[in-house]
């Protein structure tokens, strides 16, 4: 860090300074345009009013959101869906991260590669199949699908991070456990999980926000709007509000908001995994 | 208690041998050092005696008891390693009580027993201390904790020194020799790269290389009966000068232009290689000189000064040398000194 | 030991394995098959129709189009997000005052659903009040301004500019990420030898950066081969199919038409393409990993 550029005041850092501000700004439009407009009527938004800074509060729109039954039943669902799902991914992965960091095998490589590549398709490629098997189960228009797919689809990402992780932990550590009278099960237990701990947080935040924010898969595997979640309720809301957008802006608001608190919260983790992920292949 | 005995020990990776057949005795309290070049296979024999590698064929016996297909932890012994290998997640205490812990044993028992090892060692302050808050020499005493609280019969080393900066290392060094000392009966295996380590620490050393062991031996049966010029190479710095030379039917031994009947019969006959070390030289007095060479560099270490001459020779000596580098100089050979090996 | 290995091994891979297996491999393979039925979905008899799905796809117009559009759509889908996100990054690779700010602005659409990024820019788009026309309207006048989402020629790069608004901080990071980890000795050299700033990135900042460029548009690569959700919302691959891509055309077919098998004809051409791209990342990954080490 020594050696980046330091900045005192020249007109060179203020240029500097104003592209970053108007780049930010530009940035955040869209997002406040959401903001202004949970907090309009409708009435106020069709007269083309919705980019200015509101005189008072109307909160009207989250209160019809908020009190709206079908809106708790959307979030039921996808907490039911994503808290089960982001830990049992990251668990998965975590089994076989280890498997494939400290027990290595012959052919070990290949199929962790055939693993690894498995977050690089598009999900439609196993789309049909996938309808008719829990349609054959009986379990379409129930969450167990969703929580299915999202859990075997969630492997690769954990597995590919988890080994990466496990990798830089010493072998030495193991073999000193293993020594001590350990099992390789009090190994990951009493090891390689307590110092995976950081590594473990920024998985569970990606695998969170992606499952929370996931359209296709509760698009495809429900039907009735008892087991929707919340983002296809968004879309379904679309239809009952039409013209309603101050509850639309509202709904996609507190819709965002689990992943914006976790975002805020655990940026650190959250931008490390992705680029922890990203970075080793 | 507990001999440590090897008998036709193998290992292959794959189609690769690291261990040709190796046996080898280790008796019981005795401090045997596993000594040679990186890559010669000493810590995969070390790592075969813990049980962390399992042996491509022979066995393995410990106090009498075969363990060949035993657990690592089930062979009663412990094992420092090079990286300390201490868990950054856990305190020193955690540490320590780490495998009375795994076994079950009562909180009360073993904060008892941590405390009493750790007073043993002079680390009784740090107990509450994390891995990274400790230095080198306070880390390598944790490890050795975390070994002696199992009351191991055996004490495997894998280069436990080698990260540690060279005055630590020399403090280190003796401090596990006190610990062996301590520890009544006690077997330790040791295995280093340095042969230093290996000549001071060692009751017996093992000299091996590609697999194979060369020589054991006390370090001074190693240093004054080397039975090869790998041996008589690893052992002792600076190394033995080696030169040409042959052996004729008496037993006279000529080499670089001299011929000398050393004092020890030799029995090897003809086309030599002739072995002398360093201190085994000295600088002639007036029309004694066995040879002469011309000498490159000098290197004053204070205490002693080392000669390089051209021929190559190193020579050691004492006392402060007259001669600037490019002088032609007379040397004497020691003959008692004199190690004579098959070409 | 390697008797305990080998159990642990089994113990701890089958879970995982067994799930993966069920759930991601087998639907892929059996999707093979599907594609030379004419399933639709419901019916337990259907029939196999050899190549007829395949047959199909060379003469579908859509399908045509859908490829065009996938071409199109990842093409502007890397390019964007990757050079503004290099240029943040750049921009933001300093001792600057709230750079943690701005890197979070930059960065906080990543953590939006599509759905909710492509509710967003519909409003953006909007016709009547929405804020692209409105600023159009008052810099240039009413007549300039445009029904972006209603309109075959502007709908697809709409739906890529929303895209590359939410794309561009992930880019950035990476970025960022790569250049802390460009040795500041190197830095050094290029002040010593009198290297001007755009020098300095031209000649060493961006080749380095060449690890991380493949990072990030293998990442886009990917995450637009998936990209479906945010034209679900926003067009529906409209207006006239204008902007369907691959995954749309195939949900379309499948979901809507019902035509589970040629669906599954069209998801595998999709597949072979993410194929092509994997086993291309993967090429980069090996050679640049003994570039690099």
């Amino acid at each position: 860090m020594a050696n980046r550029p330091t900045l005192h005041v020249t007109p060179w850092t203020a240029a500097l300074m104003a592209i970053l501000v108007m780049l930010a700004v530009l940035f955040l439009t869209p997002t406040v345009g959401v903001l202004l407009s949970s907090i309009k009527t409708t009435r106020a938004i069709a007269m083309g009013d919705l980019w200015s800074i509101p005189g008072e509060l109307f909160l009207g729109n989250y209160a019809e959101v908020l009190w709206n039954p079908a809106v708790h039943r959307y979030f039921v669902n996808t907490l039911i869906v994503t808290v089960p799902a982001t830990a049992a991914s990251t668990a998965l992965g975590v089994l076989a991260g280890y498997v494939f960091a400290k027990l290595p095998f012959r052919g070990g490589g290949i199929l962790f590669l055939a693993i690894v590549a498995g977050m690089f398709f598009p999900p439609q490629v196993i789309l049909v199949p996938l309808f008719r098997l829990f349609n054959g189960l009986g379990l379409i228009d129930t969450l167990w699908p969703i929580f299915l797919v999202h859990t075997a689809l969630g492997i690769p990402i954990c597995t590919l991070l988890m080994r990466n992780f496990f990798a830089t932990v010493p072998d030495a550590l193991r073999e000193a456990a293993i020594l001590e009278g350990a099992s390789e099960w009090q190994v990951l237990t009493r090891v390689a999980i307590p110092l995976g701990l950081p590594a473990l947080a920024v998985l569970a935040t990606l695998q969170f926000t992606w499952i929370w924010n996931d359209f296709l898969w509760p698009l495809i595997f429900t039907q009735s709007d008892e087991k929707r979640t919340i983002m296809i309720g968004i879309v379904n809301l679309k239809g009952q509000y039409t013209v309603a957008w101050g509850v639309q802006g509202a709904l996609s608001l507190i819709a965002s908001l689990p992943t914006l608190v976790i975002f805020l919260f655990f940026q650190r983790y959250f931008i490390k995994g992705m680029t922890m992920g990203a970075v080793k292949g | 208690m507990a001999r440590v005995t090897l008998e036709n020990i193998r290992k292959s990776f794959g189609s690769v041998e690291v261990i040709r057949d190796v046996s080898l005795d280790i008796e019981r309290g005795e401090f045997m050092v596993f000594v040679g070049p990186s890559g010669c296979g000493k810590s995969t024999m070390l790592r075969l005696i813990s049980g962390l590698e399992d042996v491509s064929g022979g066995a393995i016996r410990i106090g009498g008891r075969d363990v060949t297909g035993v657990a690592p932890s089930k062979r009663r012994l412990a094992m420092v390693f090079q990286s300390y290998a201490l868990f950054p997640h856990l305190d020193v205490a955690g540490n320590i009580g780490f495998g009375l812990a795994l076994a079950r044993t009562p909180a009360a028992e073993i904060e008892r027993r941590v405390r009493d090892v750790a007073e043993r060692l002079g680390i009784a302050d740090l107990l509450a201390r994390m891995p990274r808050q400790l230095s080198g020499g306070e880390r390598q005493r944790v490890a050795i904790g975390r070994a002696i609280i199992r009351d191991p019969e055996v004490f495997l080393f894998d280069e436990p020194l080698s990260n540690l900066d060279a005055a630590l290392r020399v403090r280190m060094r003796l401090e596990i020799a006190r610990l062996h000392k301590a520890l009544d009966g006690v077997t330790m295996i040791y295995v280093t790269h340095d042969q230093t380590e290996a000549m001071t620490l060692a009751d017996r050393i093992a000299v091996i290389n590609q697999g194979r062991i060369e020589q054991v031996g006390t370090p001074m049966e190693l240093y004054h009966h080397p039975a090869n010029t790998f041996v008589a190479g690893f052992i002792g710095a600076p190394a033995m000068n080696f030169l040409d030379g042959s052996v004729d039917d008496s037993g006279a031994v000529t080499f670089a232009g001299i011929t000398i009947m050393p004092r020890q019969p030799v029995s090897h006959r003809g086309r030599a290689t002739i072995g002398v070390r360093p201190e085994s030289l000295r600088l002639a007095g007036t029309g004694e000189a066995d040879l002469v060479a011309r000498l490159d560099h000098i290197e004053p270490l204070g205490a002693e000064t080392l000669l390089h001459f051209d021929t190559p020779l190193t020579v050691r000596v004492n006392e402060a040398v007259p001669a600037t580098e490019g002088d032609t100089l007379g040397l004497v050979v020691d003959r008692t000194r004199i190690h004579v090996f098959p070409p | 030991m390697e008797r305990e290995n080998r159990f642990w091994r089994v113990v701890l891979l089958v879970l995982p394995l067994s799930v993966f297996a069920v759930f991601v491999v087998w639907p892929l393979f059996s999707s093979f098959w599907y594609s030379f039925t004419d399933w639709n979905g419901f019916d337990p008899n259907y029939a196999f129709v050899g190549f007829d799905n395949f047959v199909r796809i060379w003469t579908d117009r859509l399908f045509y189009g859908a490829i065009v559009n996938t071409a199109l759509w990842m093409v502007a889908a890397i390019l964007l997000p990757t050079l503004l996100g290099l240029a943040l990054a750049l921009l933001l690779d300093r001792q600057i005052r709230g750079a943690r700010i701005f890197k979070t602005i930059f960065y906080l659409p990543i953590c939006l659903s599509a759905i909710v990024v492509g509710q967003i820019w519909t409003w953006i788009y909007q016709p009547d009040w929405g804020l692209l026309n409105a600023v159009i309207s008052f810099v240039a006048g009413e007549p300039f301004t445009h029904a972006w989402l209603a309109r075959p020629g502007s709908a697809l790069w709409s739906v890529i500019v929303a895209w590359s608004w939410q794309q561009t901080g992930l880019s950035m990071v990476i970025y960022l990420a790569g250049l802390t980890a460009i040795p500041s000795d190197l830095l050094e050299v290029c002040d010593i030898e009198g290297a001007s700033p755009w020098q300095r990135i031209r000649r060493v900042v961006v080749p380095l950066l060449i690890p991380s460029t493949i990072v990030v548009i293998a990442l886009s690569v990917i995450n637009s081969l998936k990209g479906f959700d945010i034209l679900y919302i926003m067009t529906g691959g409209g207006p006239f199919h204008s902007s369907d891509t691959l995954a749309m055309h195939m949900y379309n077919e499948s979901f809507k038409k019902y035509l589970m098998g040629y669906g599954s004809a069209i998801s595998v051409v999709l597949f072979l393409i993410a194929l092509v791209i994997i086993g291309f990342y993967f090429r980069q990954l090996k050679r640049l990993d003994e570039i690099y080490g």
